[in-house]
């Protein structure tokens, strides 16, 4: 617990941070945002003075001193009006966002920490068996599996299983036959949608996870309790799973922190692919139809989610490893 | 200084994982250098059938806008060995910067880069870079330079500054400070030379990193379309819908590209990997 | 396997090894003979020592007699029984059978022995439940036992490693070996990085659970005084061999390998009357390239022309000897001496002429010279403390986990110009703190620290290189204190320029006086290399020669020669001992090793926990004693009763013996 409070002001510090980020990155930027963004919108139907307020608090029109914008920016944040979409007009950004938020949550959440638990493992066991024909194999391959671009893996499984072979469906997150809603037939077309996108992230990161936990299993192996332990007779599972996988592990957790912003990343460009209804695919649109509102709440709602999961893996650190708990 | 890059490279070229990565290197470099010789067209002559399938002519077939697809290819190793290297340089400057500061000063300035680095760290660097890129009013290879750079600096800066600590900790520079050494000199003569290799990894880290970057924000039509780079390639051929006409090769062979580069990339690093970390050495 | 000397037929041996060959092939280096044909035996219940210095191979025998050994190291040749198996050759799960049958190693130090995320009560439950099927209860009853056997309360089961204090953490090691009611116990260096006292404490555990559990041992270490303590029976390992092999008391009054008798000499009673100390010159052969004939003449005052050949072994007594010039009597030539009085540095004589004292004769040449401008001036601490905030409480020896450490607590002390001080103290006594503090490396919490006029705690970072052309620090760490990139010349230059500000001739005249004054002869060979390419020795040299390029007057040596081999200890003191007679500066010497502390020191400060338990002068602070911690402190050195007389016993060729 007392960890936990400890960690707690970092991620208010690094929140705060990011959020401050993101009012500065379109109010730095060369050309007017807000002002294209209004008249865009203005093209589109009527505009309502508190929408046309909320653009223009996010994106920065200067008037009022750089203080008092700071200020409005951060009581619209915290009300969660980041103003209407252009693409989506006149949806407000905050409920587009809430409708894909959930689909890239289960996909990107799901596969992301299944590709870690694969990836550890077969890490540990290429370590365990080093120099045999698996572990050469695991280190050759993952290599170039990681090497490969999460774009293009995704466009070749589509194209191979989707497209040739015709056993996934290319597009969309769920067939246009169903409604989306608590019910089997949804579920069933939502997991046929998800396949290939799941696989594509696995693959695609799988790779890395293996690597970094082999070669923290070989720095682990050499350490004095592994050879204490088997010098006291411990049996070969239990040296490898307990006492070197265990320790290995912890390097491989901080890992994960700090991949998380990759793999979103790459997630993203999958969703873009598959035109899966995810958040990757929304900031594509956003930014394909300069729909700078949509774009610059993506941002902030992405670098949040991934802040906040950074410190639930910070806190599954503080857990495994008693020398930071106390 | 350079006595120990010339140590650090031959140690590289000793190992088979690091040799094989720059020999694949050297030859994308080549081809780059190279390529007006070796392209059979013009890559940017429209003057083809569109979407012509593969044959003696077109190895790699036609583009839909009727350009030879195997001169695009070897002309755009150029943009990406060059935004590659040149990102994975400017990432490396700013990382040793930060990072030796960092790891060295103490106080405030330490507290403060660090945070930064963190920040950076755990901030998703694609999305950051799109809306970077939405938000520049000019599109080009420039500015994805600049975007790539600008992002991928943390990771390198995180390593360099635990390491910098770790080595300013150490009786030598202790006793260099005795000696009246000034601490530029410390820095530069004492602390920098000890970590050629950390550099050279996060060098090729962040050339790797800028690699995929690049290609996967052509890809996404954040780049200028009419460049020729296999990040632009892959863009086209999806816009063309490649895969449904079955030219499947304009989609392979510039991700086989990519893929093959940052293999070699992180192929080098093993290597390195390799020097600093013994246990990892092959036998 | 043979022929086994006659007194080992009353122990019927446990463990026994023949012809044993290890090769190390390390990837893209030449392959190391790290032990080259070692013929052994323990018997059942026998308290065996195995010492040598580093790189002698004592680590490599005791992990092969083990079957521990990784690649890149292998066993070569020869075989390793443990009671009547062969083990040389035995699967990973045969051999797992064997350790539960009672082999158990206890491994340098024990300070990583311990799994960091995994509770001591977890440790016991690995290990006991590996062996035998027992019930959590069962297993926690056996632990607190075992745990309550080496002085350690059961509520260290509760208890992660980095909650434990060094100590604690090997006794947990030890518990956890014997858990597997071992009836041979291997300890690689037990009491190595540990305090002094902690030391002590460890080995009489050792000696006593020995003697209540009945287990054999081999004890692996470097301090032979350790050893000789606490064992039967002595082998004395150089360049992958045993070169003697001797019951302790015989070896301790007259050791016949000349290698042996050097070693001893190494070791002295601070509180005797009279401190001699000997050292072995040069460094142990390079095992990648083994020596032809007998690998230890190149260091050897006795070697002749029959050392050419390889030795044979030769039976003495209840043990043997490997040596051409056995049995002579063996006077060692002693480097440093103390008698109650003055510090009398021993000048060159015939014996010593293999050891590099050329520093006596430069340092000669370079005196006058030395104290030009600045006079010495005392060095005063008043009431000087200094606290650390912990950022996480790790507990060391002595220290209370808080979240702020008082390392130096109210330390009051005046050096004299041109005076020895002594600094000593185990660890976490705020010794170093103390030095570092005195050189402006760290600034005081409170307190004064003055030299002459100058207030030390006050100046400011800009004026500390100024500081440092008066006050210069010897640093612990030979390996550590050299930047590994450049040559020791540079290293030294730069020293030069800055503090001297010489160039051209003048400065490449000076850079090689100074390596001149420090035994490093001739000069232009040394400047050249960089530090991997000397001997810890040599380096530690280099590390003196920078510090002097400022002509100090106050020379603060922060343990010179704690991380050297002993062997190299008495030709660095008597270095340091020189140094100081020739160029007046004062010396504060810091260290945990009362004897080096004896042999340089007139003054002497004992240190525990941040306070100044006793001072004094060295001999009257040392022979008698008025704290309990200096008390205790002394009571921690092993003493060795020595003399140098060839024992009573009838030499003779060991037959068969091929090579």
């Amino acid at each position: 617990m007392r960890y936990v409070l400890r960690r707690l002001p970092v991620l208010v510090i690094t929140l705060w941070a990011a959020v401050t980020l993101n009012f500065l990155l379109p109010r730095l930027m060369p050309g007017t945002p807000a002002g294209a963004a209004v008249a865009k919108l203005a093209g589109q139907g009527s505009v309502s003075a508190s929408q046309r307020r909320a653009i223009e608090v996010m994106l920065g029109v200067p008037h009022g001193s750089l203080a008092s914008q700071y200020w409005q920016y951060l009581k619209a944040i915290a009300g969660g009006n980041f103003g209407i979409s252009y693409t989506y007009f006149p949806e407000p950004v905050s409920k587009v966002i809430g409708a894909a938020l959930p689909w890239t949550l289960a996909l990107v959440g799901t596969v992301t920490v299944m590709a870690f638990v694969i990836g550890t493992l077969l890490g540990v066991l290429a370590a365990w068996k080093r120099g045999s024909i698996f572990d050469t194999a695991a280190s050759v391959g993952c290599t170039f599996m990681a090497a490969f671009p999460y774009f293009w893996t995704a466009l070749v499984l589509l194209y191979v299983f989707g497209f040739v072979a015709g056993w996934f469906p290319i597009r969309g997150g769920y067939s246009a036959s169903v409604s989306p809603g608590w019910d089997w037939s949804f579920f069933v077309s939502a997991l046929g949608h998800s396949v290939l996108p799941a696989f594509t992230i696995l693959v695609s990161g799988l790779g890395g996870w293996v690597l970094g936990m082999r070669n923290n299993m070989m720095g682990v192996l050499g350490e004095d309790y592994i050879v204490f332990a088997e010098a006291n007779g411990l049996s070969p599972r239990t040296v490898a799973l307990r006492y070197a996988a265990r320790n290995a592990l912890l390097p491989g957790v901080t890992a994960f922190g700090m991949a998380l912003g990759l793999v979103v990343g790459g997630s993203l460009l999958t969703e873009v692919v598959f035109g899966y209804p995810g958040i990757g695919y929304l900031l594509y649109n956003a930014v394909v139809n300069e729909d700078y509102p949509l774009m610059q709440a993506l941002f902030l709602v992405i670098t949040v989610s991934v802040l906040m999961a950074n410190f639930v893996v910070d806190l599954i650190y503080g857990l495994l490893d008693p020398r930071v708990r106390r | 200084m350079r006595t120990t890059i010339f140590r650090v490279a031959a140690t590289l070229w000793a190992n088979r994982k690091a040799r094989a990565g720059l020999s694949i290197l050297f030859v994308f470099a080549a081809v780059a250098v190279l390529a007006p010789l070796l392209a059979p067209y013009s890559p940017t002559a429209t003057n083809f059938a569109r979407s012509a399938p593969a044959s003696w002519s077109h190895p790699l077939g036609t583009t839909g806008s009727g350009q030879d697809a195997l001169s695009q290819l070897l002309y755009g190793t150029r943009i990406s060995l060059f935004v590659g290297f040149g990102a994975g340089l400017a990432a490396t400057i700013v990382a040793m910067l930060v990072g030796v500061v960092a790891g060295y000063a103490r106080g405030p300035i330490e507290v403060i880069l660090g945070f930064a680095t963190n920040l950076f760290l755990v901030i998703p660097g694609l999305p950051l870079m799109i809306v970077l890129a939405a938000y520049l009013p000019t599109r080009g290879v420039g500015t994805i330079l600049v975007v790539v750079s600008v992002t991928g600096w943390a990771w390198g800066a995180r390593v360099l500054r635990s390491q910098t600590a770790t080595l300013a900790a150490r009786e030598f520079v202790a006793a260099a400070r005795l000696a009246g050494e000034g601490i530029w000199r410390i820095v530069w003569h004492e602390i920098v030379p000890n970590m050629v290799s950390l550099l050279a990894a996060s060098f090729f880290g962040a050339s790797t990193a800028a690699v995929l970057a690049e290609a996967g924000l052509e890809f996404l039509g954040l780049g200028n379309p009419s460049t020729i780079s296999w990040g632009t390639m892959l863009f086209w051929a999806q816009n063309s819908n490649a895969l449904l006409t079955g030219q499947w090769a304009l989609l392979v062979a510039p991700g086989l590209c990519i893929a093959l580069l940052a293999s070699a990339m992180s192929l080098v690093n093993f290597g390195i990997d390799a020097i600093g970390n013994p246990r990892l050495r092959e036998r | 396997m043979d022929t086994r000397p006659p007194s080992q037929s009353e122990h019927a041996p446990l463990l026994t090894a023949s012809g044993l060959e290890v090769l190390y092939e390390p990837a893209g280096g030449p392959p190391v003979h790290a032990v080259r044909g070692v013929d052994i035996s323990i018997g059942q219940g026998q308290l065996v020592g195995l010492v040598g210095e580093s790189g002698c191979g004592k680590s490599t025998l005791g992990y092969a007699l083990a079957r521990l050994l990784r690649p890149p190291a292998r066993i070569a040749a020869g075989t390793v029984v443990f009671d009547s198996t062969d083990i040389t050759n035995l699967d990973r799960k045969s051999l797992r059978g064997i350790r539960h049958n009672g082999l158990a190693v206890v491994l340098q130090s024990g300070m990583n022995a311990l799994n960091p995320v995994r509770r001591v009560r977890g440790h016991f439950h690995d290990v006991l439940g590996a062996q035998q099927r027992l019930h959590a209860a069962e297993v926690d009853n056996t632990a607190e036992t075992l745990l309550s056997q080496v002085e350690l309360a059961p509520s260290v089961l509760d208890r992660y490693p980095h909650e434990l204090s060094g100590g604690m953490r090997q006794r947990v090691a030890i518990a956890l070996a014997l858990a597997l009611k071992p009836r041979l116990v291997v300890f690689d260096e037990p009491t190595t990085a540990l305090d002094v006292i902690v030391q002590r404490a460890i080995m009489d555990t050792i000696a006593r659970l020995q003697a209540e559990v009945g287990f054999t041992a081999l004890i692996i270490s470097h301090d032979l005084g350790l050893v000789l303590g606490a064992t039967d029976q002595v082998w004395v390992m150089y360049a992958g061999r045993i070169v003697e092999r001797r019951d302790s008391p015989a070896l301790a009054t007259g050791p016949l390998h000349p290698y042996s008798a050097a070693l001893l000499a190494c070791q002295g009673d601070p509180t005797a009357e009279k401190v001699e100390l000997g050292g072995i010159p040069g460094s142990p052969p390079d095992l990648s390239k083994p020596p032809e004939g007998c690998a230890f003449a190149p260091r050897c005052w006795l070697s002749g022309p029959p050392c050419k050949e390889e030795p044979h072994e030769k039976l003495v007594g209840t043990g043997s000897v490997t040596c051409h010039m056995a049995p002579t009597k063996l006077e060692v030539p002693k480097l440093i001496r103390r008698v109650d009085g003055p510090s009398e540095p021993i000048p060159d004589s015939g014996h010593g002429a293999k050891v590099p004292t050329t520093a006596s004769a430069a340092v000669a040449k370079g005196r006058g010279r030395h104290r030009d401008a600045t006079t010495a001036e005392p060095l005063a601490l008043i009431d000087v403390t200094k606290d650390f905030k912990t950022k996480r409480a790790a507990p060391s020896e002595g220290v209370q986990a808080q979240g702020l450490v008082q390392a130096v607590a109210g330390v009051s002390l005046r050096l004299e110009a041109g005076q020895a001080m002594g600094l000593v103290g185990g660890s976490g006594s705020g010794k170093t703190t103390l030095g570092r503090m005195i050189v402006g490396l760290e600034r005081p919490s409170s307190g004064s620290i003055t030299l002459g006029n100058l207030r030390v705690d006050k100046l400011r970072t800009r004026d500390l290189p100024r500081y440092w052309r008066r006050v210069q620090m010897v640093f612990q760490d030979p390996y550590a204190g050299l930047n590994p990139l450049h040559s020791v010349g540079y290293t030294v230059g730069r020293a030069i320029r800055n503090h001297q500000g010489l160039k051209g001739d003048d400065y490449r005249r000076e850079l090689l006086r100074l390596f001149d004054t420090v035994g490093l002869a001739p000069p232009e060979h040394y400047a050249a290399k960089l530090p991997h390419q000397l001997s810890g020795g040599q380096r530690q040299r280099v590390v003196i020669a920078r510090a002097l390029a400022a002509k100090p007057q106050v020379l603060v040596a922060d343990e010179p020669v704690s991380m050297l081999d002993v062997s190299l200890r008495a030709e660095i003191l008597h270095l340091l001992g020189e140094l100081r007679k020739n160029t007046g500066a004062s010396l504060l010497y810091i260290t945990h090793d009362l004897l080096s502390a004896r042999l340089v020191t007139d003054q002497l400060v004992v240190l525990r926990q941040g306070h100044i338990v006793e001072s004094g002068p060295t001999s009257s602070v040392l022979r008698s004693p008025s704290h309990p911690y200096t008390v205790e402190l002394i009571a921690a050195i092993p003493t060795v009763q020595q003399s140098q007389t060839v024992p009573a016993g009838a030499i003779t060729e060991r037959p068969g013996e091929p090579v």
